[in-house]
């Protein structure tokens, strides 16, 4: 038998994926499914973070036009970024988020140019720098909404005192 | 083992790993063609019921409670169909006897194409819709593959990037990847269209500086490539230099298709070789087919792609 937990916990996530295609509709260049990897990590531990991990990696390489690679080094960096600065930061601080979303701003370019250098493609390297930038802006605040959201009966963490 | 050492060897095996990946998806593209069976066809399956509920609402107030200026656009249309009822009438006529000189003259006819219909579902999306590309909701399970011709009636789009199960992502000629071979109408001289990036002109590589070509002489695909059939409008020229230093014109056009406003494309595919006789002769009249999917009617087609 399933769990109503685990039923909830997919429900709550297929939400937040359908919501993040639409915003990634809306707003091109701009992932707004990382803060859920970020959510995923604090509340629902390793082995779900792997599987959504794993989907939203298909999903944004197969709406993208850039030879696969992008996804794995995206969330590969995000996941090394989140674990090591955990231990410096207060894990679910805004700070740390308003941090994690700075580097992948600056991460954003860096990959997508180095990807198309590798396909010998042509990419708009300002507007790279734009979609970075919003990167930086959105990681925060997509990450707050998904936490105020986020079911009570799934969350493993304890509040602050 | 030291912690830093271990580090160390972690960051080297998972370079490693990665690169390996890249480079195995690179010579064999199945983690490109997963991730388009999966992710792109998921993503076209989510974004379609909103699309269908948010074109309904629409249609609704357009239709049913925001009627202004519909009477002056019913005259707009009716005159614009006068219009093309004769313009269709005397195009008919040229074909008619453009074919027969074609004959005489004994030219092979070229391979006719069959359109089929696809709706736009999203323009570039996500973290790595770095290209110019649309994704439209027809895909191999419709017979659509890569490097297929995306057109629309006012001329070319671009070309089928990747095709998923049912969603595909189409390259868009504004592109600065995109090339396309073209023909000026009325000069004939060939060059190679390439895009610049969207709200930038198209520039025509490879004219010579002794090559006639006139500032809005329109482009036509010449069919060099072997993807697009020849003798589809793709641009027109805005603007002719001469360089000093170059052996080339600089040559600029605009694309005939507003990108950003598409709703509908044609997928262009080559039709099986059709058999000889008087059937067959009535296929090769020119013109617009009838749109259908290989597999599909025109009137399933039809009712995939409705009319706005």
């Amino acid at each position: 038998m399933f769990p109503s937990t685990n039923i909830v916990a997919l429900l709550w996530w297929s939400a937040y994926t359908a919501a993040a295609i639409w915003l990634h509709r809306t707003v091109p260049g701009v992932d707004l499914l990382a803060p859920g990897i970020v959510l995923s990590l604090q509340e629902d531990g390793g082995r779900r973070t792997v599987w959504l991990g794993l989907a939203w990696m298909l999903i944004i390489e197969g709406t993208g036009n850039l030879p696969f690679g992008y996804g794995l080094a995206w969330y590969g960096v995000l996941v090394a970024l989140f674990l090591l600065g955990r231990s410096v930061f207060e894990a679910r601080s805004l700070v740390f988020m308003a941090l994690l979303g700075l580097a992948l701003g600056a991460l954003h370019p860096v990959i997508t140019h180095s990807l198309a250098s590798l396909a010998e493609l042509t990419v708009d390297g300002r507007r790279l720098l734009l979609e970075g930038a919003l990167q930086a802006a959105f990681f925060p605040i997509v990450w707050v909404i998904a936490d105020k959201c986020y079911p009570r009966m799934l969350r493993q963490d304890v509040k602050h005192l | 083992m030291k912690k830093p050492k271990k580090i160390a060897i972690v960051i080297v095996a998972g370079l490693f790993v990665y690169l390996s990946l890249y480079t195995w998806n690179l010579r064999t593209g199945h983690l490109d063609a997963l991730s388009s069976h999966t992710g792109l066809d998921i993503a076209s399956l989510v974004i379609r019921p909103g699309q269908w509920v948010l074109e309904k609402a629409t249609d609704f107030w357009e239709r049913y409670i925001h009627l202004v200026g519909l009477k002056q656009q019913n005259d707009d249309l009716a005159r614009e169909n006068a219009r093309l009822v004769r313009k269709n009438m005397i195009l008919a006529a040229e074909a008619r006897s453009a074919e027969r000189l074609e004959r005489l003259l004994g030219f092979t006819p070229p391979d006719h194409w069959e359109f089929s219909g696809a709706r736009v579902v999203a323009h570039r999306m996500g973290p790595t819709g770095s290209l110019a590309t649309l994704a439209v909701d027809r895909g191999g399970a419709s017979g659509v593959s890569a490097d297929m011709p995306v057109v629309s009636l006012d001329g070319v789009v671009g070309r089928v990037l990747r095709a998923g199960a049912v969603a595909s992502t189409v390259l868009l000629l504004t592109d600065a990847n995109s090339r396309i071979a073209i023909i000026g109408e009325h000069n004939r001289t060939p060059g190679m269209l390439a895009g610049q990036g969207y709200g930038e002109p198209l520039t025509v590589h490879f004219m010579n500086l002794n090559a006639v070509i006139d500032p809005g002489e329109l482009l036509l695909t010449s069919g060099l490539s072997g993807i697009f059939p020849k003798g589809l409008p793709v641009a027109r020229v805005v603007r002719v230099r001469r360089s000093d230093i170059s052996l080339f014109l600089t040559v600029e056009a605009e694309p005939l298709v507003d990108v950003a406003g598409l709703e509908e494309v044609l997928l262009l595919h080559q039709a099986p070789e059709a058999p000889d006789g008087p059937e067959a002769a009535q296929t090769k009249e020119p013109g617009p087919k009838p749109a259908h999917a290989p597999g599909t009617t025109a009137r399933e087609e039809a009712a995939g792609v409705p009319e706005h």
